[in-house]
């Protein structure tokens, strides 16, 4: 049961700290609902019934284990190392994000919650927290910064499609963060019937440990899966990283193999030398702090203020980074670069025309990433890259970014 | 003895409610934060919060969200905030005991020993940071460091906590504590909750130190009904709104308002 997690040294202590970053920094009034949460996970984790009916919504829900895919073309055309992707786009929703999702979900079954509620940026968690919704029967509300809903109208017609309420927040900003608070507040408002599906491996004890646990899946199936192709551990993985679930997915079962090398990619945005073109945190301009309940490296100016974040990319454009990510900085275990918006796009083309795969603009940091490493390395190498969700969701930036005139002709004609 | 103690020990004595009050500094300016401060002292409310505008106020409603945003984009700084006490400590002589209110983001930014050592150089009394709690504290030490400096930081009772917790709060403990009249955040509402009564009697029984009440507190009639119930009325963003309404005058009419239902017997 315990290896389902994969436990290692880089774990949480009992009061959720990855050295000296994570902990739980909430309101008085938080204090029982996450000591409930906490409990309840502990129990989870530790039945085997729990354990087997995630399994199971894994396969026949989500349609696991999702393959790995040895990438010949890219491989040939870049002379170098192997590159494989695992291809987490193949999951319902299309994306990584299903798999906590549904662990989350049937552990607020299990603690007999009615509700969850969540924050979203550009919509991708708000509407994997839909899906679990309407499949859990669970009443949802998403919480999403009034900028947000109003640019991204498709997610908002299909959260609402799945039966979720979709409050628009008029407050402070009206972005990502403020959906946070406002989430956070209902949390606060409704501890009793109410489960608060984070969405990524950040925030309070123990949102990042449980969302890493319901993420680790997908390293263990690169691990068979890769042994089973190459007889062997992969040399290296590379994952993009926002918030970090889908990184931490792909790296917590390999954390004890010292010969397997991790590199995280961050968003590079514009360039990574002035604060608000970028959301690259690790690259020498983030700050210590504590925000939104745990304390890592966050995007802020000398005040301890959050700061504005550019990517191309909505799931990467976030000031803070997951505490786990930052102890493996600190550590060196894991080695965080960055790809440009420009890079992620020539990587995003790349991709479609070698391999016929459109990758999510997030995942297309790593897969950039694995471009420029694959060759400088031998031939005998190889480069696991989590592919964490599929592109079709980008279309819409993708059409402008490469100026398709056609494209923006069709809008125009739809609108009238 | 700090003056916040020194405070409740009045409010006692005078068998009567106290109140805290609250600004956020910087808002809409801090000319005006400055008059609105010294007009609450002149009416004799008995504590000020001084918000320190924080980016991600996680704590906070809607209006008082609203004022941080304003606040900050603004460019209030930390620094204002201590520069703000300095004036009204040594230029306006302000006796009314001052917190500051802010997220733990802030004095970790600044470090958290030296806002400690800051703070109470320039007369501030105590600390409210929402998103510190103590079970942090063998880690951040941030509660030590505040005693250090003969600060006091704010404790809090919450209406789930258990009974170990509570304890765990009231050890140590200066000047009062903060309670909530009800779940959620920050924010006017009109009536007490139904289970104030409950509540407060549970805590009774393990605090020994004043009973402070907030959240949703703006009227007059709240102030009433909270007499013998409670020590200390903390209303927040019915100050706000009052501003938002009616500019310094809103503020004083809410003052009379609060301040003389408080002193009718």
């Amino acid at each position: 049961m315990k290896n389902f997690f994969s436990p290692n040294q880089y774990d949480a202590d009992q009061l959720g700290y990855f050295g000296q970053f994570g902990g739980s920094f909430v309101p008085e009034l938080l204090v029982p609902v996450l000591e409930e949460l906490t409990k309840a996970y502990e129990e989870a984790k530790n039945d085997p019934s729990f354990i087997a009916e995630l399994e199971n919504l894994y396969k026949n829900y989500s349609g696991r284990p999702t393959p790995l895919y040895f990438a010949e073309n890219l491989t040939r055309q870049l002379g170098g190392a192997k590159i494989y992707f695992k291809n987490e786009g193949l999951n319902h929703t299309g994306a990584h994000k299903i798999n906590h999702c549904l662990g989350q979900a049937l552990l607020a079954k299990r603690m007999g919650k009615k509700r969850l509620i969540a924050e979203t940026g550009a919509g991708q968690h708000g509407l994997a927290t839909a899906t679990v919704a309407a499949r859990f029967g669970l009443e949802c509300v998403v919480y999403m910064g009034a900028v947000d809903v109003e640019r991204q109208r498709p997610n908002v017609f299909w959260m609402e499609q799945l039966g979720a309420k979709v409050v628009a927040v008029e407050h402070g900003t009206k972005r990502l963060k403020d959906a946070v608070t406002a989430a956070l507040q209902d949390l606060i408002a409704n501890p009793n019937d109410t489960y608060y599906l984070l969405g990524s491996a950040l925030g309070p004890h123990p949102y990042p440990s449980m969302v890493r646990d319901f993420q680790n899946i997908v390293g263990r199936e690169v691990r068979a899966q890769h042994h089973e192709m190459e007889n062997k551990l992969p040399d290296y993985l590379v994952a993009c990283v926002g918030g970090g679930s889908n990184a931490i997915g792909l790296f917590n079962d390999f954390l004890n193999e010292p010969d397997v090398k991790m590199i995280a990619v961050e968003a590079g945005g514009r360039g990574v030398e002035k604060i608000g073109d970028h959301a690259a945190r690790l690259q020498g301009q983030g700050k210590l702090g504590v925000v939104e309940g745990y304390k890592s490296y966050f995007l802020t100016d000398d005040d301890g203020q959050v700061q504005p974040t550019h990517s191309i990319s909505a799931g990467l454009d976030y000031a803070g980074i997951g505490p786990e990510h930052a102890r493996l900085f600190e550590t060196g275990r894991v080695h965080y670069t960055y790809a440009t918006d420009d890079k992620v796009l020539a990587a995003f083309k790349t991709l479609a025309r070698t391999e016929g795969i459109f990758a999510a603009l997030e995942s297309s940091h790593a897969v950039a990433e694995a471009i420029r490493l694959a060759p400088t390395l031998p031939k005998d190498k190889t480069i696991v890259v989590n592919l964490s969700g599929r592109g079709d969701k980008d279309i819409f930036i993708v059409a402008e970014a490469v100026g398709d005139v056609k494209w923006k002709e069709y809008l125009k004609t739809k609108s009238g | 003895m700090n003056q916040i103690e020194l405070q409740c020990q009045k409010i006692k004595q005078e068998k009567r409610l106290g109140i805290m009050s609250h600004v956020v500094v910087g808002y809409p300016n801090l000319e005006e934060t400055q008059k609105i401060v010294l007009m609450m002292a002149r009416f004799g409310v008995d504590f000020i919060e001084l918000q320190i505008p924080f980016s991600d106020p996680v704590g906070d409603g809607p209006v008082i969200r609203d004022a941080n945003t304003v606040a900050l984009a603004q460019g209030v700084k930390v620094k204002d905030a201590f520069e703000l006490v300095k004036k009204l400590k040594q230029t306006d002589k302000i006796q009314t005991p001052l917190f500051f209110m802010t997220y733990f983001n802030i004095p970790f930014s600044y470090g958290l020993e030296k806002f400690c050592a800051d703070s109470a150089a320039i007369g501030i009394s105590g600390l409210i940071i929402p998103d510190y709690n103590l079970d942090m504290e063998s880690r951040e030490h941030f509660d030590e460091l505040c005693r250090k400096h003969n600060l006091i930081l704010q404790r809090f009772a919450g209406l789930d906590s258990e009974a170990n917790r509570l304890v765990a709060q009231a050890k140590d403990a200066g000047g009062f504590i903060y309670c909530f009249s009800r779940r959620g955040i920050t924010g006017v509402r009109p009536d007490l909750d139904p289970n104030l009564d409950d509540y407060l009697g549970k805590l009774k029984n393990i605090f020994k130190q004043p009973l402070a009440v907030g959240f949703g507190i703006s009227s007059g009639e709240q102030i009433q009904a909270l007499k013998g119930r409670a020590d200390i009325a903390i209303v927040g963003s019915a100050f706000l709104k009052s501003y938002n309404e009616g500019g310094l005058s809103g503020v004083e009419d809410k003052l009379k308002e609060l301040v003389s239902a408080r002193d009718q017997s």
